[in-house]
């Protein structure tokens, strides 16, 4: 399929989008705050950029979901190395993070309430927690799926603990430690848009909530397609070309 | 005496962890109120067993779940075997579908209160997006990653075009739609807690975030625990099982 | 390993460290131009000041409550926020806003 064709078909299905949606709000018989057309959406859109009020609230978010991923990268991986490290120690942890990652950071969030109150600590234990766990359990899969030979061979060539770890098992895991880091933001971005709301201080979360309440549904509209895009820009241009990068050059053939 | 064996070394991390929840929080380093011993909280969760209020919350949890999937899953098969026979518009909706399944989920609460109000109707449609979306998209890959000879082999044997999707594209779609469907209920379950916590009075995260309220801490942590064995069992009981099921009973070799 | 990185991830953090950089600049350069000669003597003067800060629209809820963190705000004429015991870090925090359009002495 050409290129042209591509674009044109896009064109085509947007256009129709675009023309069926403010059809739906110009005639539908709600209230007229339940479909405001796109245009209600494009102006929100140069409003809340205008008032400087989106780009508060996407830096907000923004920030808390890379210190969460940054706190992963400089605990949780360290961490789940070493306890991948020991047969005995691997599996005694397993269904230990496999409870704690089932249950997500959200709910969590009230105990956490009862602890540190409305706050910002509380937003970023619950997104923190989120976050770390998919990478801790990841990256300790990852260390020991690297098959024995590898670290055999190694020990027969006369290579000390160090270089083991350094040559065979860190690369060895990585693949599945962006894989990890990948599902544990994802879990994460979703959590810490549910703690704004919960929480209801500041963030993008906190905007599409309150926005409900006086009725600005294009707001609420913006807000989400901000969201979307913001998971989108971070999945397409970081994490998935790291995680199929890891791949290509770490990823054992049994993958 | 091996299946016994095998449970208790599944269980013996566990026990070490009440053992060390139990120390810490007998040694007295936290308020009570705070930190409720393993004790405390089991009797909590006796006592919310027994005037079933646990077992109401639990009912409305997994029974919006349930409908969520009922609804979602047939729906988004259907779409996504329709929009794959189509190779251009495929092409087209897969960045789409892509998109909406980024925004899925929790995202959607203010938009569904706006339309539905507060209520089981708003948490339903939550996980009805989060299931339908990644569901609509792994149909729509595993029906496009089916290899072509398969369908020509069918035509030229005389199929139809139904044969064609019964017999060829949704069986070798299935282990996408599966590894979709376990994934989805995941990404759902975690946002039917939330929603709860936000928009019902009923469920496992009403009961939860009410318990906060009042600052019982205790049912708090019943709730919470409760919350992760429900998922647990379902991922080990019902959805790992299918999923391995599947990619044995239909998975291709050749598949990327 | 680095094929993909170069061409994807890396070209992206580049060019949103390099709007980023800009923009940073921009706002650094254009604050200074937001405070009238009179505030500028205050400023030198006393270490709190009661400021009217104008904006291009109404201000909503979230101007308010983000105004609170700099001062007293003890009322909203239009479109001017009034601020007071400002001190003289915040005044110019404040005019690094890019959708603030003055900001007087009073």
């Amino acid at each position: 399929m050409s290129r042209r064709e591509t674009a044109v078909t896009w064109v085509v299905l947007l256009a129709a989008f675009l023309a069926a949606w403010s059809l739906a709000s110009a005639t539908l018989p709600v209230p007229p705050y339940f479909l405001p057309p796109p245009t209600a959406v494009a102006a929100a859109f140069v409003d809340l950029v205008a008032k400087g009020i989106l780009p508060v609230y996407v830096m907000e978010s923004l920030g808390r979901i890379l210190l969460a991923a940054a706190v992963a990268l400089v605990i949780a991986v360290p961490l789940g190395l070493l306890l991948g490290m020991s047969r005995g120690v691997a599996d005694f942890m397993y269904p230990i993070l496999n409870f704690f990652q089932s249950v997500s950071g959200i709910a969590w969030l009230p105990l956490m309430l009862v602890w540190f109150g409305f706050g910002e600590k509380t937003i970023l234990i619950a997104v923190n927690y989120t976050v770390i766990f998919p990478v801790l359990f990841n990256a300790l899969l990852g260390v020991r799926s690297v098959p024995r030979i590898y670290v055999n061979a190694l020990r027969t060539l006369g290579g000390s603990r160090w270089r083991i770890v350094r040559d065979v098992m860190i690369p060895g895991a990585l693949p599945n430690i962006a894989t990890g880091m990948r599902l544990g933001l994802a879990y994460g971005w979703r959590a810490l848009i549910a703690a704004e709301m919960l929480v209801g201080a500041n963030g993008l979360g906190f905007m599409i909530f309150s926005a409900q309440s006086f009725h600005l549904t294009a707001r609420i509209m913006l807000g989400m397609a901000v969201i979307g895009a913001l998971w989108l820009l971070l999945d397409y241009f970081v994490l998935r070309p790291v995680e199929a990068a890891t791949i290509a050059r770490w990823g054992l053939v049994q993958r | 005496m091996r299946p016994w064996l095998s449970t208790a070394r599944g269980a013996l991390p566990f026990v070490v962890l009440v053992a060390a929840w139990a120390a810490v929080s007998g040694a007295g380093v936290m308020p009570a109120m705070f930190l409720p011993g393993p004790g405390d909280v089991a009797r909590t969760g006796w006592e919310m067993a027994k005037d079933g209020s646990l077992w109401v919350n639990i009912g409305a949890s997994l029974g919006r779940v349930l409908l969520g999937v009922v609804i979602s899953v047939p729906m988004a098969v259907a779409a996504g075997i329709v929009v794959g026979l189509n190779r251009r518009l495929a092409s087209v909706l897969e960045p789409v579908a892509s998109f909406f399944n980024a925004l899925s989920g929790i995202a959607w609460l203010p938009l569904a209160i706006t339309w539905f109000g507060l209520g089981w109707a708003s948490v339903t449609f939550i996980l009805w997006n989060t299931i339908f979306f990644l569901v609509f998209f792994n149909t729509l890959v595993g029906v496009r990653t089916v290899p072509r000879i398969f369908e020509q082999a069918v035509r030229t044997l005389g199929g139809a075009r139904r044969h064609v999707i019964l017999q060829v594209l949704l069986p070798g779609a299935m282990p996408s739609i599966v590894t979709g469907l376990r994934m989805s209920i995941g990404f759902g379950w975690r946002a039917l807690i939330a929603a709860e916590m936000i928009a019902t009075t009923t469920g496992l995260g009403f009961l939860i975030f009410n318990a906060q309220n009042f600052h019982q801490t205790d049912a708090i942590l019943a709730g919470i625990i409760t919350i992760g064995i429900l998922w647990l069992l379902t991922d080990r009981l019902v959805l790992q099982p299918l999923e391995r099921w599947t990619i044995e009973r239909w998975g291709l070799v050749s598949s990327s | 390993m680095l094929k993909i990185l170069r061409h994807r991830t890396v070209l992206f953090l580049l060019v949103a460290a390099v709007l980023w950089g800009s923009w940073q600049t921009y706002l650094a350069v254009s604050a200074p131009r937001r405070l009238d000669p009179a505030l500028k003597e205050a400023l030198a003067r006393q270490p709190l000041v009661n400021v009217a800060v104008t904006l291009g629209f109404a201000p909503e809820d979230f101007h308010i409550r983000l105004f609170q963190g700099y001062g007293v705000v003890s009322g909203v004429r239009g479109t001017t926020i009034l601020l007071n015991r400002v001190a003289r870090e915040d005044v110019r925090r404040i005019a690094r806003y890019y959708w603030v359009r003055s900001i007087a002495a009073r």
